[in-house]
């Protein structure tokens, strides 16, 4: 009787990184997120000044080796507060597109299984939402809650939901047709388990894509709101809070504009790379 | 077509009502008294009543709302500001022609880059223009567009004296005023743009009819004008879509940074002084322009695609638009 051999059966996990690994862009996007995140968990450790250290004599002290990315108004180390205020900024966009999507995921679930009138009830309520543009949404609401940072997560969390429910059913109804469904139907099986079991875990891979895209427009959404002073409030070195302290500095001292800044664009450009690898490796056929 | 246009009109009717209840409810909740804010720290307690007694804030919700909505969607009036005693609409007439103006502008360079930049990448495909142009794409949507006014403001401003860095002017001369303001809030759409746009590209350069024409000898130049770029702009106008939405909620921030007087100026600072009614206006009048917008888009797609206008001809209902049928 000839032997059977099977393949040693993969995780969905190692297949999509195999899949990723061959993706320089992507992986370089993982490296430098990673790196960020680590640095952010240990900053507290390796930073060389406590963040809100003043130092007067350092007043808008340029970029030099005891200070590699210069001194703020009031002679704090910028070095140290960009890297402390990661954990802020990177923490911010995770956990509000995480409670964003985990809301907008169970409400589009229910939209996209049931249909009929609860579908419309729930389209009808986000389309009201969705007519308001998204910052305009944002400031309301941080209005509403007040400044700080987890407001700031709340708030972000709640503006992301009509997005990612709209896009969850759009998925679903799509896969809602298969015929697995109806065989999953006609052996009975109940409807929390066909949502759960079988229609969820074939509707992810996009939901992680734009999850992925998501944190990092909600990190650039969250700079905004400090910038505009809706969101987290200084002392605490948050990137948009540093950005918009600054502002008022920007002649005499523009390396306090720079860094801050720069530390947005390299987090959020890490996160859109990883996106797109996740993407081509989560789904073939979206690659062109 | 206009059966069409007059559902989607009627339609705007609830969504915007919805707004308004939304909002009205929202700001009901907000932290803070208003009328502290109002008169300033040094007001009595009597005095602080009384102005509650004035504005209406110690009526139940339901009869302050039902008020609020009768007077904006009967008397067509949303008040005037606590603050200032300006009427609000007169106010918004003034500041909505810039808000729009700084959004089309955005609009217009990032569609007017963002177009050609994806259609060199896909024409030079794998090479490397492509790569330039899908670098350039990535690292506008990574900037945060108040970094780069920020950034655009020193160097052209304060460094070079080139262009103004607040406020806004009037006639020819006040064009200038909205040039660092449009790049600056044009990045994130115009990479969007050049992306869409060269994987639409790509979809529609390997078609059959495009080796046609080929073939029968059309100048390469016409084949990528007139053949390709024409059957690939359906995507490119939905992203559009959602650009203007996004250009209309960042302009808020651009505004602000660079003093134009606009809606955005003009709703965070009612939002910081908790002058409700400007919020609750300002809110249903961007909107209402957000909408509009969402039903140009909608008719642009039939200008371009003949296929979509012959569904709206035919009034079949509840027939979905398919952007790639």
């Amino acid at each position: 009787m000839p032997k059977t051999t099977y393949a040693k059966k993969q995780s969905g996990f190692a297949t999509v990184m195999k899949q990723m690994s061959k993706n320089k862009a992507a992986m370089l996007g993982l490296l430098i997120l990673s790196t960020e995140i680590i640095l952010a968990i240990l900053a507290p450790y390796i930073i060389p000044y406590d963040y809100s250290y003043m130092d007067m004599a350092n007043m808008f002290a340029k970029p030099s080796a005891s200070h590699l990315f210069g001194c703020d108004d009031m002679g704090r180390d910028i070095f140290s507060r960009v890297l402390y205020g990661a954990r802020y900024s990177i923490s911010i966009g995770i956990i509000a597109v995480s409670i964003g999507s985990a809301i907008g995921c169970t409400i589009g679930a229910i939209s996209g299984f049931f249909g009929g009138q609860v579908d419309n009830i729930i389209m009808r309520l986000l389309d009201i939402i969705q007519a308001i543009p998204g910052m305009l949404l944002m400031i309301v609401i941080s209005a509403v809650l007040g400044p700080g940072y987890f407001n700031t997560i709340i708030a972000l969390s709640i503006g992301s939901i009509s997005g990612m429910a709209r896009m969850l059913r759009a998925q679903m109804l799509k896969e809602r047709e298969n015929e697995y469904i109806e065989a999953a139907q006609s052996i009975n099986c109940s409807k929390f388990r066909i949502i759960t079991s079988h229609l969820l875990p074939n509707c992810i891979s996009p939901m992680i894509v734009s999850a992925t895209m998501g944190v990092a427009q909600t990190i650039t959404i969250a700079a905004g709101l400090s910038f505009i002073g809706l969101g987290v409030q200084p002392p605490i070195p948050e990137w948009g809070a540093m950005l918009s302290a600054a502002r008022q500095f920007i002649r005499q001292a523009p390396h306090l504009v720079y860094f801050p800044g720069l530390a947005i664009a390299v987090t959020v450009l890490a996160l859109n790379l990883l996106g797109d690898g996740l993407r081509d490796a989560l789904d073939p056929k979206l690659k062109n | 077509m206009l059966k069409y246009v007059l559902k989607r009109l009627i339609w705007m009717i609830p969504i915007v009502l919805g707004v308004a209840i939304l909002v009205f409810i929202m700001m009901t909740f907000c932290p803070g008294r208003p009328e502290e804010i109002i008169l300033g720290p040094s007001a009595t307690e009597t005095e602080l009543a009384a102005k509650r007694l004035e504005l209406g804030l110690d009526d139940p919700i339901v009869l302050r709302l039902g008020r609020y909505m009768s007077d904006v969607f009967i008397h067509f009036d949303l008040g005037k500001s606590w603050l200032t005693n300006v009427d609000i609409i007169s106010s918004i007439k003034e500041r909505l022609p810039r808000t729009l103006m700084l959004t089309v502008a955005t609009l217009l360079i990032s569609v007017g880059i963002g177009i050609p930049l994806g259609v060199i990448a896909a024409i030079k495909q794998n090479k490397w223009q492509d790569s330039v142009c899908m670098v350039l794409a990535l690292v506008g949507v990574a900037i945060p567009n108040f970094w780069l006014a920020l950034l655009l403001v020193l160097q052209f401003s304060v460094k070079l004296n080139w262009l103004p860095a607040l406020g806004i002017g009037t006639g020819l001369a006040g064009i200038k005023f909205y040039i660092l303001p449009a790049i600056s809030g044009s990045t994130g759409g115009l990479a969007s743009c050049a992306r869409q746009t060269r994987s639409a590209m790509l979809d529609v350069i390997r078609a059959d009819y495009i080796t046609t024409a080929r073939s029968k000898g059309v100048p390469e130049r016409d084949v990528i004008m007139k053949h390709a770029l024409k059957n690939s702009l359906i995507p490119i106008i939905t992203v559009m879509g959602t650009m203007f939405g996004h250009f209309l909620g960042g302009a808020m921030i651009i505004e602000t940074i660079f003093a134009i007087p606009g809606m955005g100026t003009y709703i965070i600072e009612a939002v910081n002084s908790r002058d409700y009614p400007i919020v609750q206006g300002g809110s249903i009048f961007l909107a209402i322009t957000f909408s509009f917008c969402m039903l140009i888009v909608d008719l642009l797609y039939a200008m371009v695609d003949p296929r979509i206008k012959a569904q709206y001809a035919s009034g079949r209902k509840k027939r979905k638009v398919k952007a790639n049928a």
